[in-house]
């Protein structure tokens, strides 16, 4: 996993999916989540996929880091579908249903940084939830920077090696524990930290407000006729499965055009 | 086995809305009992317990390219309270990254909190059956007996949404002859929106009866490859949890060994005083 490159590309990012407001894309991520969830024609959710990867493309965001970590579901739903899909088009649909949720994620995590995607979440949790929401993000980047020290400090010494596993295990461990009581410590500070600067209640983060409303709306519009052509295709099977080949084309469109206009600004 | 990495969509409604249900009841009791008991202090040390399970799972052995999961160091550090919170944290921000679904997060919680939840219950039996001093031992078996309980546990809802949830109409193509086929011949409003399409209201339909022998998830075959590949994870697992729980143990044994398991002062005849 990669979340520092996940926190940069969503935090530094200036596309038109980054300006958007955070509700409105976790709206549309459940639309387009729901969308992939209902249908089960492969062209549908190639569709979706399509559709999808011109949001990433229009994004500007890395499409290597996206993809890999899109693939990451797919390969575990790739698996899943090996060990008990009953053949082999439902295998490919169960991996595209992963493929099309894990964009849909990765599209959201790539363009809005966490404490936005928590601030909605945080609302609903109990306090003590939502401030270790907060926390989680925050501890993350330091002991994956704390870790990245040990394990270059453990390789210098030559602790981890291909040819000796069960050494490089060892060596992870002795690393993984230190980094436990180094996490320790950290979480004993911050709250002293926490404390001293007025922490009762609980830790408050605000939605930024949207930027165009434009542009959310489009978005919202957009995963809704995604989700209203997997209903449709679901409900009305009968007369519309033979017009199934239409649903990526209209995606194509959008892709392309998402590919013609990043050339344009780089 | 943390976490199902079955995507959303395969698992019927009622399963994962169900896994959602619980979760969240069990969150919010375990909000509340935490906030009762002044726990609000731990707060930093949720999230840090949290990041490094979400550190373990990002750092791979080497050349095993297996990640680990610490959930029952988790469980041992945290307690059964705070650790379904920590289940609950860890699969939210797994699913943003895509690493698991959206959906089946009630569920991945449940398997998380009942890992960390029985690798406490287990590890603090095991430390008062063998001794304090072996508890990076303790910590290992309760590993392995924790992964195969939760592993079965991950067979059984794959069971439970199994027979009726993967027998489903894939849609529009025929891989036989790739003609397009309509999936739904035998009646369009009787297919379950979201239960599958498995259901079909005229049962008297020969059709119907043929889609209704079509095959389903094969459980079988997923837990043979589940039962077959697991123990190997559940051994490096069960060794990394020796490992950090045995170098804690030593280096700060109150970190873990606390409550029923912290050392007994010992009082030096003449000093009952306590050395004041």
């Amino acid at each position: 996993m990669h979340i520092g490159a996940v926190d940069q590309a969503a935090t530094l990012g200036t596309s038109w999916l980054h300006r958007s407001w955070p509700i409105a894309k976790l709206v549309a991520f459940a639309l387009v989540l729901a969308a992939a969830m209902v249908t089960w024609n492969l062209l549908v959710l190639l569709g979706i996929v399509v559709l999808l990867s011109a949001a990433i493309v229009s994004s500007r965001v890395k499409p290597g880091l996206a993809f890999t970590l899109a693939a990451y579901p797919a390969f575990f739903a790739a698996v899943f579908a090996l060990a008990s899909a009953p053949d082999v088009l439902s295998g490919f649909v169960i991996v595209l249903k992963a493929l099309a949720a894990g964009l849909a994620a990765v599209t959201v995590a790539l363009t809005t940084p966490y404490p936005q995607i928590f601030a909605p979440v945080q609302r609903v949790v109990p306090g003590i939830v939502g401030d270790a929401l907060l926390m989680t993000y925050r501890s993350t980047f330091l002991l994956l920077d704390k870790f990245a020290n040990l394990m270059t400090a453990v390789r210098l010494r030559s602790g981890v090696s291909v040819g000796q596993p069960v050494r490089a295990a060892r060596a992870t461990t002795q690393a993984l524990g230190g980094l436990l009581l180094y996490s320790f410590d950290l979480s004993q500070r911050d709250y002293d930290i926490m404390r001293v600067r007025g922490y009762q209640d609980r830790l408050r983060v605000a939605v930024h407000p949207s930027t165009s409303r434009a542009a959310d709306a489009v978005l919202v519009a957009t995963t809704l006729a995604a989700l209203a052509t997997s209903l449709l295709w679901r409900i009305a099977a009968d007369s519309l499965n033979p017009y199934s080949w239409l649903v990526p084309i209209p995606a194509l469109f959008a892709l392309l055009a998402a590919l013609v206009s990043s050339r344009r600004k780089s | 086995m943390s976490h199902i990495h079955i995507p959303d969509g395969v698992l019927p409604l009622w399963l994962w809305g169900a896994g959602w249900l619980l979760t969240l009841a069990l969150v919010v009791i375990a909000g509340k009992v935490a906030e009762r008991h002044e726990m609000r202090r731990k707060v930093p040390l949720l999230g840090v317990i949290a990041a490094l399970m979400l550190v373990a799972m990002s750092s791979e052995i080497v050349p095993l390219a297996y990640h680990i999961n610490l959930t029952v160091v988790g469980g041992i550090l945290l307690g059964p309270v705070l650790s379904v919170i920590v289940a609950f944290i860890v699969q939210v921000v797994l699913a943003l990254l895509g690493h698991g679904g959206v959906t089946v997060i009630g569920l991945n919680t449940l398997i998380t909190g009942a890992e960390m939840v029985l690798g406490w219950a287990l590890f603090h039996m095991l430390v008062s059956m063998l001794s304090r001093r072996r508890a990076g031992l303790a910590a290992g078996i309760a590993t392995v007996l924790t992964l195969a309980l939760t592993t079965t546990m991950l067979v059984g809802i794959v069971w439970l949404g199994g027979s009726g949830a993967t027998g489903r109409e894939t849609g529009a193509l025929d891989p036989a002859d790739l003609k397009f086929e309509n999936p739904f011949a035998t009646g369009v409003f009787s297919v379950g929106l979201f239960s599958g399409g498995e259901e079909h209201a005229d049962e008297t339909d020969p059709a119907a009866d043929e889609h209704a022998q079509e095959p389903t998830l094969s459980v079988g075959r997923f837990a043979a490859v589940v039962y077959t590949l697991g123990p190997l994870g559940w051994l490096i697992e069960a060794l990394v949890t020796a490992g950090i729980v045995g170098y804690v143990a030593r280096v700060r044994p109150t970190l873990i060994l606390s409550g029923a398991l912290a050392e007994k002062q010992r009082r030096i005849p003449g000093d009952e005083a306590g050395g004041l």
